[in-house]
């Protein structure tokens, strides 16, 4: 038997303009579980899908059990027991719980006649086991986004997996859920399955793993250490390559300020419910709360694509009614940052020009001009030049540049547009940690000048170098607000145990 | 009323109720509605319309669209027919040869989808002219009449009461897709890429193998119709097919199919068919201006995606249970 189960080794891959991984090496062993940490974009994902078999290595090698193995597809891994909990959304919404579970199973055998009862006994046991309690015949489509990412992981342990990979199974789990999977997980590794978990949440990793291997920039920053003796600070320190920051901001005094925007009792059509929230003229206003606890949907029905059914929504002060995004950006003030820019927040295949000026070309066609793109460059240019948007120029298309400078051009479209209330959801998604330094920069000196912004993240540094107070979501409510002390230990506990608070109700 | 509300969620209810109605009412305003002959000929358009509606609601399935399946039809119903006539070929092996002519239009159409990556509302588009155009490469337009008394009686004669021979192979196709599309594993994997295609190849389905499956299905089912149409209109006419298009996705859209994907209903389908034939029946039976057909199709289209969408919305609040 080999020393170790599973090993990646040299790995390197590049994709068009990026060198995603470079000689980067894991080695898994059996019976334990192993971190993978780094920063967005340092290259986890790409790691994963090499080691299930989407995206084939340019150099290295994979070994199992120490024999050299080639994946093409992901029937591969799977037949050879590696499975994996992907990040995104991996199930057919239609189908049944336990159909789902079992759906790679199917796949191997297009003929064989289902038997459902059976399959939903089958599958009742992998439940049973993360304490799930749904009946297996339900739809995927009716469960709530915590239950789904438990039955993805039902879905893998039905492979009967040697080697599991979890990309950030508790991104969406409430600390109760999160604490049963690590019960399961554990049994797991005491039955000899080899683990790598990949988490952004520092504190669960040194609950649960042995080893760690760290990414940064596309190479090893730590290479199957065990994580015996590694803290926080120097787990953080790795990822980054230097101390984790919370920027020494000095705290900033609202009582006198008058708030931008004001929800009072609100609820809305997406199922929020009473819902107190005010961000104040200069104020940065943090939103914090699980995936799925509802921040990006009220968002939505603050700028009008949702409605908004009971309790009242004040701007400057004044109670309006926000019908639609047109009205919530020209009538009102309000500007969304998306947190999915490549499909919410930009149009990749259009040019730095159109995407930045999109937001004023109703007010600039206005007087019956016509819109050349000398007066559109006229009123963005200041705005890209102030973000030091790296681009070669304005007729560049967004899709050539970095993700750093695309989430500039989606901020600068609201600069321009002259928004008093901008809402930024999950600002440095994909970008590197300059790049996130400077927007919180920016953000900072936006709201100096009066714009009020409001904030969703789930990166916790980020929410707390960021916001002045921190209002804090759990299903669709808002479970309490506090003033932020930029004390990281204190605030995150004080943060968790508002989430907690509900959880243990 | 709780009973109204579980069924009101299926897809086969709303259609059931509106074709129990429309006949009801039509049949009360016109007696001869119901007559045995009538039924017959109701059920012989049923028969070739609900393998047109089959052959678009499997392409539907993954999320796709086939502009082609008229074309693949017209192909394979002059194809068999001038092997009959041409070639003197026996009925069955010309019928077969037909179907397999549609099962290749298929598989061309699905390998290049699956290929080149290329929406299949491009590719089936120009295949649907590529096969129009073979089509009347071979027939310059000509019908051919050489079609065997056998097959003139099969395309309208009934075997039993108002039943016609041609609902048989009908029947047996849609009771075949049935049983795939709901306990076969192809059928879970078609139904899977279009639900979630990421997540399906992620789960080890081949898309790529799903894609082709389906485009042949679709097109052996599609050449099936052309073949019962040219037995039925007892010649080889080369404009079979010409007006399938709209049919094909009013039916199963009236049965509760989601365009992009992942959810039909076979029976919902049927139904679907048979209310648009007793709308077009009704119209003749009034002496209404036959064309009026196309505009109560389309009104009939925009009812039933108001009606599906309204469903969705009904379902949404249950997403967090």
């Amino acid at each position: 038997m080999a020393e170790f189960l599973f090993e990646a080794l040299g790995i390197s891959k590049s994709f068009p303009g990026v060198m995603a991984l470079q000689d980067v090496s894991l080695q898994m062993r059996e019976a334990s579980i192993h971190a993978l940490l780094g920063e967005n974009g340092a290259g986890k994902s790409t790691l994963i899908k090499i080691i299930t078999g989407i995206h084939r290595p340019d150099a290295g090698e994979l070994r199992l059990a120490g024999t050299p193995i080639e994946l093409t597809s992901p029937r591969d891994a799977m037949a050879k027991r590696i499975g994996v909990v992907h990040q995104e959304r991996n199930l057919i919404p239609r189908f049944s719980v336990g159909e789902n579970i079992y759906l790679e199973q199917l796949a191997g055998r297009p003929l064989k006649p289902l038997r459902y009862p059976e399959l939903y006994r089958q599958s009742r046991k992998w439940l049973d086991l993360l304490d799930l309690d749904v009946d297996p015949a339900t739809p995927v489509s009716r469960l709530s986004v915590a239950k789904m990412q438990l039955v993805e992981i039902a879905k893998a342990l039905a492979l009967d997996s040697r080697v599991l990979l979890l990309d950030e199974p508790t991104a969406s789990l409430t600390p109760h859920e999160t604490v049963t999977l690590f019960k399961v997980l554990k049994r797991l590794r005491d039955d000899g399955v080899s683990m790598l978990f990949v988490s952004h949440k520092l504190e669960e990793v040194g609950e649960l793993c042995d080893q760690v291997t760290v990414l940064r920039d596309g190479r090893n920053a730590a290479h199957s250490q065990p994580l015996q003796g590694l803290g926080r600070q120097d787990l953080v320190q790795l990822m980054i390559g230097r101390k984790e920051q919370i920027a020494d901001w000095p705290a900033r005094n609202f009582a006198a300020a008058t708030p931008a925007l004001a929800l009072k009792g609100v609820s809305t059509i997406l199922g929020h419910r009473d819902i107190d929230l005010t961000v104040k003229r200069g104020e940065i206003l943090g939103l914090y709360g699980l995936v799925g606890a509802g921040r990006t949907e009220l968002a939505k029905c603050i700028i009008g694509q949702f409605a908004v059914t009971e309790g009242s929504v004040e701007i400057q002060g004044k109670a309006v009614k926000i019908a639609s995004v047109a009205d919530a950006i020209h009538r009102h003030g309000i500007g969304y940052v998306s947190e999915d820019r490549k499909a919410e927040g930009l149009i990749l295949m259009h040019s730095v020009l159109a995407n930045a000026g999109i937001t004023v070309w109703r007010n600039l066609g206005h007087h019956g001009l016509p819109l050349t793109d000398g007066r559109i460059r006229s009123r963005i240019e200041p705005f890209v030049r102030r973000l030091e948007v790296r681009t070669p120029s304005l007729a560049q298309l967004v899709g050539n540049l970095s993700g750093g400078n695309q989430q500039k051009i989606s901020v600068a479209k609201w600069l321009a547009a002259g928004v008093k209330v901008l809402i930024v959801d999950e600002p440095s998604v994909g970008i590197d940690i300059k790049t996130k330094a400077y927007l919180h920069e920016l953000l900072r000196e936006l709201s100096d000048t009066g714009t009020a912004v409001l904030v969703i993240t789930s990166d916790m540094p980020e929410m707390i170098t960021l916001a002045d107070r921190i209002a804090v979501m759990n299903d669709y409510r808002i479970e309490g607000t506090i003033t932020n002390t930029r004390d990281y230990e204190e605030m995150s506990s004080r943060i968790m145990s508002l989430i907690h608070r509900v959880e243990a109700a | 009323m709780q009973f109204l509300s579980r069924y009101g969620r299926t897809d086969w209810f709303g259609p059931l109720l509106v074709t129990i109605l429309a006949a009801i009412i039509v049949g009360s305003l016109s007696p001869s509605f119901l007559s045995a002959f009538n039924i017959q000929v109701l059920l012989l358009a049923v028969a070739i319309n609900a393998l047109v509606a089959y052959s678009q609601m499997i392409i539907i399935a993954i999320g796709e669209m086939n502009l082609s399946v008229g074309a693949i039809g017209g192909l394979a119903a002059i194809s068999f027919a001038g092997m009959m006539q041409v070639w003197h070929m026996p009925i069955l092996p010309a019928a077969l040869l037909g179907i397999l002519i549609g099962l290749l239009g298929g598989i061309i159409n699905g390998v290049i989808i699956s290929l080149t990556g290329i929406s299949a509302f491009v590719i089936t588009l120009a295949s649907l002219s590529i096969y129009k155009g073979i089509n009347l490469g071979i027939t310059e337009a000509q019908p051919f009449y050489g079609i065997p008394n056998l097959v003139k009686h099969l395309g309208n004669a009934p075997f039993l009461g108002p039943l016609p021979w041609l609902i048989i192979p009908t029947a047996i196709v849609g009771f075949g897709l049935w049983l795939m599309l709901t306990r076969l594993p192809i059928g879970r994997c078609i139904l899977a890429v279009g639900g979630n295609r990421h997540a399906a190849e992620l789960s080890g389905i081949s898309i790529r193998l799903t894609v082709i499956v389906a485009h042949a299905l679709s097109g052996a089912i599609a050449a099936l119709a052309g073949i019962l149409l040219c037995a039925r209109l007892q010649i080889g006419q080369p404009t079979i097919g010409d007006d399938w298009l709209i049919l094909s996705f009013a039916a199963p859209v009236i049965g509760g199919a989601v365009l992009t994907g992942g959810h039909v209903s076979v029976g919902a389908t049927t139904l679907g068919v048979v209310i648009v034939a007793i709308i077009t029946e009704a119209l003749v039976l009034f002496n209404i201006d036959p064309f009026l057909v196309q505009v109560v199709l389309g009104v009939l289209i925009l009812w039933a995606v108001g009606i599906n969408r309204l469903r969705e919305f009904r379902l949404k609040p249950l997403r967090r249970a």
